[in-house]
């Protein structure tokens, strides 16, 4: 097979497999900018009994994987990862390095483009190639309100770090050929500086915000403490969870847990019902990903009630109650 | 004593009056500007363990001149000194030339610092970057998204979430830690700290020049990044207004996506025949 | 819409609004409609120094300059007009007249109580047959050995419910002329004689526990008399120069949120398929409005730099509260107005603003009678 001209790099971040399907969505997408700009699309995995990821990815659309399996990388760290991925880079020279926008690829994305002297563009919600084949990295600002369009014109490799759910993955061929590379642990490796004491996984209910499909959202229009929850007897008639506007917590007709917003919790799901909020950009900025919104509001001219699908000029508390009682009836049947 | 510096940055005020929530624009020259959040709850974090370990902290920003105001707001928190990084060829730094310019300030006007605190991120730009890429620079270990922070001696015990893991981590100083937000509230500024720190006629303001860097280290020459533009996403949608008594609304709002809810919570919610 | 001064007074705003927006913000409509004096806030606030804003440092204030502390009365007063009126008066007539005349024994034993919070302050002057007329007052206070007797009933009082150390004007000497004939005492809470009446219940104003006064023999030392025998009216008359700024701050800020709030209005609200704020007639109303506040923001400013450089301000105060009250009457009645029939119901802020405006054209001294302190100065100046 001829030699591509470049080659673009996917990290492989494989902690919470099956639910974290950020590299293979980025592989996907690594797929297509590959075909713009005549390169190959390799994957990086580091760490532990790694067989199932390679596998993974090569089913996924890497043609190439680079390997660094040892029991001194059981567990990901920050510091370690940060010296192989400079190592190898330097080694190949990779035309663009794409992370998922994990905890983990926040962290460790821009401790590597520092050390490689580059740029970084986080949570790109598009990634593109211009006529000058540059990569064209589409970053949100304020919350998603503004969007920016961001080059790396001269320093190479171009970064950037995706958030999980923008691009979709090709569905898997395991009888796709992909060539593996492995790289032995160099034994000069700086000393890890950080040290883990213990990891456990998260408490489930701590998540289920963040990750609930459906989301019933309460603000000040709510009225009172006594109506606000209410909220949660809808929530639980629908099988979702509840969140809150700040004004709301601070009242403390809500719990800090519930708090949805900039710079607190973003939340995407797949439903949500928002009653009583205006729609301040504080709080929709940690909506902006939810797929079908329904609001109630009294005032048809709130914000919130021009990002909804369906806006519902009511009452707020009227409309919870009016809900509850008919889900229940048609639920029971 | 403990010595710690606190990292932050001035940000536009999004709910000020230039803002239209409509079209969703900001006119960024007229608004206001306020210390980060995250920076704010950075500098909090600062001042238990200040109260906590006898410490002493310094707050640096790289702005324009009107930022002096966030500098001025940390000392009324409880901050000690002040270092302003500000010259016309830094603006338009990327976090690449930022953290640079910041690493070179802190490695010029406060070097045996123990501990340096950022924000997780800011609320403008979002990338969460500057605080590990200044590790990077200067050389430290750094953990991002701390929660929370216990110091023994010269180590650094925190705890944090990180994709659904709750990690505890330990650190030797010196280190740099970004705070998330949400666990170290801020508290008010006093009265009379407001008062108080505005009775310092000066704050030690440096230039490229102080900090040895000529224009193609800093600002956007200094960057790796350019923006090509910035526009507002495609933002209206087509959507259904419904009105009237609740009952009859919410009948109406059966009738027509009775499939789009049930398919998402599971459940067949067809009226009965 | 700002003028700020400089950095410090900005941060200032900003801060101070920031406090009251969390801590206020979301229960300032329910105090209103419960007459409930927020306790738990004013618990917050005493730390943060809002009681000891211009007392001086080594008493527990903040000394903060008179244009700050007008920022900080507008900021919030534009949350709540209640809690705004029980800083300023506490500052203001509660504090401020021990600080300019009272002994260095006074100063010491009652200011840092006062300045941390602990206690809270008032001036008792007003009375069923004196409200402008300050020469219908009937209470008095008879020496008795080393102890002064006080009887008598203050009406209307600020803060009333919950003052511990108020100010009481009092009649010392009846045979001496108006002028001369009343003294100020300070009178502590729990001194047997001194009791608190019934909480009024006013139109607006209804979160601050505005009450009588009652002293039936109520017996109070003679180291409690402020400035000397015969001060009454000379205390009386410099205390009101001062509180007349505060209360002009104070109406600055119910004036801005019934604007905020109408702008915000104006440019939802959609009427003939368009936002009412397209309309001249509401644009001309917004102009005015805004342009009134921003005077009566600048006259207020300007008698604080001149108290603060030490000059005669006394015009110059009365000028900004008659401004700035009747200001915060019109422009809370054209904020009703621009909300239509919303702005006349409970569930809105502005039907608040308005009906907590109406009261600072009355209090500190009438609009009539910042009338003639303004007309006494004008005439008197020389052409």
């Amino acid at each position: 097979m001829a030699e591509k001209k470049h080659s673009i790099w996917v990290f492989g971040d494989y902690r919470n497999y099956f639910q974290n399907r950020v590299t293979l969505q980025l592989l996907s997408r690594a797929n297509d900018l590959a075909k713009m700009i005549d390169a190959e699309v390799c994957a990086t995995v580091f760490g532990h009994e790694v067989d199932e990821w390679v596998g993974e990815y090569i089913a996924h659309g890497a043609s190439k994987v680079y390997v660094c399996d040892h029991p001194a990388l059981t567990f990901y760290s920050t510091d370690i990862y940060v010296v192989l991925m400079e190592r190898l880079v330097r080694q190949y020279g990779p035309e663009i390095i794409l992370v998922g926008a994990t905890s983990f690829g926040r962290e460790f994305a821009p401790r590597l483009a520092k050390r490689l002297k580059t740029g970084l563009t986080a949570d790109c919600v598009g990634l593109d190639i211009n006529d000058e084949g540059l990569l064209v990295q589409t970053a949100p600002a304020f919350g998603g309100s503004l969007l920016t369009r961001i080059v790396t014109p001269e320093k190479r490799p171009q970064m950037a770090t995706v958030r999980p759910g923008v691009f979709q993955e090709i569905p898997h061929n395991y009888q796709a050929a992909g060539e593996i590379v492995n790289v032995p642990l160099p034994d000069d490796l700086p000393e890890d500086r950080i040290r883990l004491v213990s990891s456990e996984r998260q408490a489930a209910r701590e998540q289920k915000l963040g990750d609930a499909s459906v989301v019933v959202c309460g603000g000040r229009g709510m009225g009172s403490r006594k109506k606000f929850r209410n909220l949660y007897d809808l929530a639980r008639v629908l099988g979702g969870e509840v969140g809150a506007t700040r004004p709301v917590v601070y009242a403390k007709w809500a719990d800090e847990d519930a708090l949805v917003g900039q710079a607190d919790k973003h939340i995407s799901p797949k439903v949500l019902f928002s009653f009583g909020i205006s729609g301040a950009i504080q709080h929709t900025a940690g909506i902006k990903n939810a797929g079908f919104i329904i609001a109630v509001n009294k005032n048809p001219n709130a914000a919130m009630m021009k990002m909804a699908d369906v806006a519902i000029v009511a009452d707020a508390g009227q409309v919870c109650t009016a809900l509850i009682r008919e889900l229940k009836k048609r639920i029971r049947s | 004593m403990l010595k710690m510096i606190v990292c932050m940055k001035q940000v536009p005020m999004v709910s000020d009056l230039p803002w239209d929530p409509i079209t969703g624009t900001l006119t960024r020259g007229a608004a206001e500007g306020m210390m980060n959040p995250a920076c704010k709850h950075a500098l909090e974090a600062a001042l238990l363990l200040k109260e906590k370990h006898d410490g002493h902290i310094t707050a640096i920003t790289m702005g324009p001149p009107s930022a002096e105001e966030i500098l001025r707001e940390a000392i009324a928190l409880g901050a000690d000194r002040c270092l302003m990084v500000s010259d016309p060829k830094m603006a338009g730094a990327d976090t690449l030339a930022t953290s640079f310019t910041l690493a070179r300030a802190i490695e010029i006007f406060c070097p045996d610092f123990d501990l340096i605190l950022c924000g997780c991120h800011t609320s403008d730009s979002e990338t969460a970057q500057v605080g590990p890429q200044l590790s990077e620079e200067l050389d430290i270990p750094s953990i991002a998204s701390v929660e929370s922070l216990e110091l023994r001696e010269k180590t650094l015990r925190i705890t944090r979430v990180s994709d659904h893991f709750l990690e505890t981590l330990e650190m030797d100083l010196p280190g740099l830690v970004t705070i998330a937000t949400g666990r170290f509230i801020p508290r008010y500024a006093s009265m009379a700290g407001l008062g108080d720190a505005f009775q310092d006629p000066g704050i030690l303001t440096v230039g490229a020049r102080d900090l040895g860097l000529d224009e193609h280290d800093v600002g956007l020459k200094g960057s790796a990044t350019r923006i090509l533009d910035i526009f507002t996403p495609v933002g209206r949608k087509e959507n259904i207004v419904l009105t009237g008594a609740p009952k009859k609304i919410v009948e109406e709002l059966f009738e027509r996506f009775d499939d789009a809810i049930g398919s998402v919570i599971r459940k067949d919610l067809k009226a009965e025949k | 819409m700002e003028f700020n001064a400089c950095m410090k007074h900005k941060l200032v705003r900003k801060s101070v609004r920031e406090f009251a927006e969390a801590e206020l913000g979301p229960i300032a409509h329910e105090i209103d409609r419960q007459a409930r004096f927020p306790l738990e806030v004013i618990e917050k606030m005493r730390p943060l120094n809002f009681f000891g804003l211009q007392a001086p440092k080594r008493y527990g204030g903040a000394e903060l300059d008179s244009i700050s502390y007008a920022v900080t009365v507008e900021e919030i007063s534009r949350v709540s007009g209640s809690v705004g009126l029980c800083i300023t008066v506490h500052n203001s007539v509660g504090v401020y007249p021990i600080l300019k005349y009272g002994s260095q024994e006074q100063k010491e034993r009652f200011v840092p109580k006062l300045a941390s919070g602990e206690h809270i302050g008032a001036f008792c002057l007003t009375e069923a047959n004196a409200g402008s007329d300050a020469g219908g007052v009937e209470t008095h206070a008879m020496m008795d050995g080393d102890r002064y007797v006080i009887n008598g009933t203050k009406i209307f009082v600020t803060n009333g419910g919950v003052c511990t150390m108020p100010l009481v004007f009092a009649i010392t000497d009846p045979l001496k002329k108006p002028g001369e004939n009343a003294s100020v005492f300070i009178v502590e809470r729990g001194t047997p004689g001194f009791s608190v009446g019934e909480i009024e219940d006013l139109c607006g104003m209804r979160a601050n526990p505005v009450s009588s006064l009652f002293f039936e023999d109520c017996r109070v030392p003679r180291e409690n008399l402020l400035g000397r025998e015969g001060d009454g009216l000379k205390i009386g008359l410099a205390t009101l120069d001062t509180g007349r700024i505060g209360i002009g701050a104070q109406a600055v800020g119910i004036a801005q949120a019934a604007y905020e709030a109408s702008v915000k209005y104006s440019k939802e609200r959609q009427q003939f398929k368009k936002p009412i704020s397209s309309f001249q007639s509401i644009q001309n109303m917004l102009a005015d409005m805004a342009t009134e506040i921003d005077a009566a923001r600048l006259l207020v400013y300007r008698a604080c730099a001149y108290r603060d450089s030490g000059k005669p301000f006394g015009k110059e105060a009365a000028m900004a509260k008659l401004h700035a009250s009747a200001t915060a009457s019109r422009v809370t009645g054209k904020a009703v107005q621009i909300h239509g029939g919303y702005g006349y119901s409970k569930e809105y802020d502005v039907e608040r603003y308005f009906r907590d405006a109406k009261v600072t054209e009355i209090y500190e001294g009438t609009s009539e009678i910042q009338r003639m302190v303004i007309s006494r100065a004008i005439l008197s100046e020389p052409v």
